[in-house]
């Protein structure tokens, strides 16, 4: 508990130098190559395109669940999931990255994960505009559900930014864990619900499936992104989903802050 | 009126162990469960010195003695195993000159960033930044990503960011043999620019004796992790290349 009030200290007092750190790991994301920061735009449309094609017409989905087409149900779920594969791989590496704030300077090493949990919250932001204006042309107008898009995304972030701590002080430990991590990424892509929708008919009476996802923290997110822009559904419909995702919040933490309280001495050490 | 002078840096029987594993595997399972072990390696041991306001220390050791680490610890960077280290006072480290920087970014923008690193406001690296550059010799460089600077233009910048930002505690590894002989002369100068400012304090790192003479009073040699002299710079040096001397004469015996 101590350790978590010395980490939220330590992010009050470095506040300014974070947000710098963070605004200058997203320069360095996009600048420094010839198209800059029209990356931030390409990669994820590529990205988009490459699965929209490869379903609606290779598999011929061409509608989506619930009468939304399949392109325009695939969206709200992306935008989501293109923060959560970034904090979930950038995040791992977060420390290695900045190794040299760790071994050459006195800095607080917990705000690291944080500031490139911030870099990534930035672009998500900026996709996400650009997928309620594509919305807009298909005559989806923001209304008061888009605002819990908020409290989704607040979730997300806290969530991404624990897992960071958590994932980042392992892996520079040991970069074994680092690429496990990195492995696993399409695993949860394809697990958690994204390209399918897991409220389909056909996959209602597989219970043991159901439960899993009621406990996949990614699956809560991109339904809640969903639910927001297109369902129209409030986060409080589905109190005992909110309470899951809360606890693994919470866990995710204590555990993120234990294993960096017993670690932290070590960090200059072996990085 | 008699003050009584606080040490500026003081260290309290500090030791430091470093942990060995076998494989990265262990060190992870090692925080998780005390059932897994790993070798520990004493890189200091029991080292207790004060430094006072202004003074100028020689720390004198052949590698591996500890030196580094005793660096490391000085500035924040490592953390003791046990014992206390008190450091009052901002310092400004010209150690590993050619690390510490970002790569991707600019040399310009590595000197506002480590500026904001050692707690400066904008304003203020403002002020020094045109300095820097200048004694750096990068010119139209500058504004091109550290990454693809030589080692030397690296370390000629590292050496101007510390040395332009206002210290009180300098620290000056070896590595001041960078560059061709007139940077070096330069960065001589400066350094002694430096030390003539009232109340800097000086601590210079070396494993040989005669640069560290003409800077320093005051000489502490470490060997193998323990603090075994401490005195006046000639007396330390001698102390020091005695023992030199004596591990030659072990080394041609057994040889």
């Amino acid at each position: 508990m101590s350790e978590f009030i010395n980490i939220v200290k330590d992010h009050f007092t470095w506040r300014t130098q974070i947000f710098k750190l963070a605004v200058s790991d997203l320069k360095q994301t996009y600048s420094g190559s010839a198209m800059g920061w029209s990356w931030a735009i390409i990669r994820p449309s590529v990205t988009l395109f490459v699965f929209w094609f490869a379903f609606s017409v290779g598999l011929r989905v061409r509608q989506g669940p619930d009468g939304f087409t399949f392109f325009q149900w695939l969206l709200a779920g992306m935008v989501a999931w293109f923060y959560i594969s970034d904090i979930w791989k950038e995040g791992a590496n977060s420390m290695r990255r900045y190794k040299y704030l760790i071994t050459k300077l006195k800095f607080p090493v917990a705000t690291i994960p944080t500031f490139v949990s911030i870099s990534k919250l930035w672009v998500h932001v900026g996709l996400l505009i650009l997928v309620v204006i594509i919305y807009m042309f298909y005559g989806n107008m923001p209304d008061v559900y888009y605002l819990q898009l908020l409290f989704y995304m607040l979730l997300m972030f806290l969530m991404g930014t624990g897992w960071a701590l958590l994932s980042a002080t392992l892996a520079s430990l040991s970069k074994d864990f680092l690429n496990l991590v990195r492995t696993f990424s399409t695993a949860i892509f394809w697990l958690s619900g994204i390209m399918w929708d897991p409220k389909t008919p056909r996959l209602q009476d597989k219970e043991w499936l159901q439960n899993i996802l009621a406990f996949n923290p990614v699956t809560y997110i991109v339904s809640g992104y969903r639910d927001s822009m297109l369902y129209k559904v409030w986060f409080f419909e589905h109190p005992a989903r909110l309470l899951i995702f809360l606890c693994e919040l919470i866990f995710i933490w204590v555990l993120a802050v234990w294993v960096y309280k017993k670690a932290k001495r070590d960090l200059p050490d072996v990085l | 009126m008699e003050m009584i002078e606080k040490p500026v840096i003081e260290f309290k029987k500090v030791t430091k162990k470093y942990k060995l594993y076998k494989s990265d595997k262990r060190r992870i399972m090692s925080l998780f469960t005390k059932k897994v072990k790993g070798r520990q390696k004493v890189a200091l041991n029991n080292v207790s010195f004060k430094v006072m306001k202004g003074e100028s220390v020689a720390l004198i050791g052949s590698n591996g003695a500890g030196k580094s680490t005793i660096l490391k610890m000085m500035t924040g960077v490592a953390y003791p195993t046990s014992g206390e280290i008190v450091v009052n006072g901002r310092v400004s480290a010209l150690l590993e000159l050619t690390s510490g920087f970002d790569p991707e970014f600019t040399g310009r923008e590595n000197i506002y960033l480590k500026g904001q690193l050692l707690g400066l406001k904008t304003k203020e690296i403002k002020e020094v930044e045109d300095r820097i550059i200048d004694f750096a010799e990068l010119n139209e460089y500058i504004d091109q990503p550290v990454r693809t600077y030589s080692s030397g233009m690296k370390a000629r910048l590292g050496f101007a960011i510390s040395t332009n930002i206002e210290t009180d505690i300098l620290i000056v590894d070896e590595a001041l043999s960078v560059g061709d002989a007139a940077f070096k002369a330069k960065c001589k100068q400066r350094v002694a620019e430096i030390m003539a400012k009232d109340g800097v304090t000086f601590l210079f790192v070396t494993h040989s004796g005669n640069t560290a003479r003409e800077f320093c009073k005051r000489g502490i040699v470490i060997r193998s992790g323990k603090l075994v002299y401490d005195a006046d710079i000639d007396s330390a040096i001698a102390e020091y290349e005695k023992t030199l001397g004596l591990r030659k004469s072990d080394h041609e015996t057994k040889t």
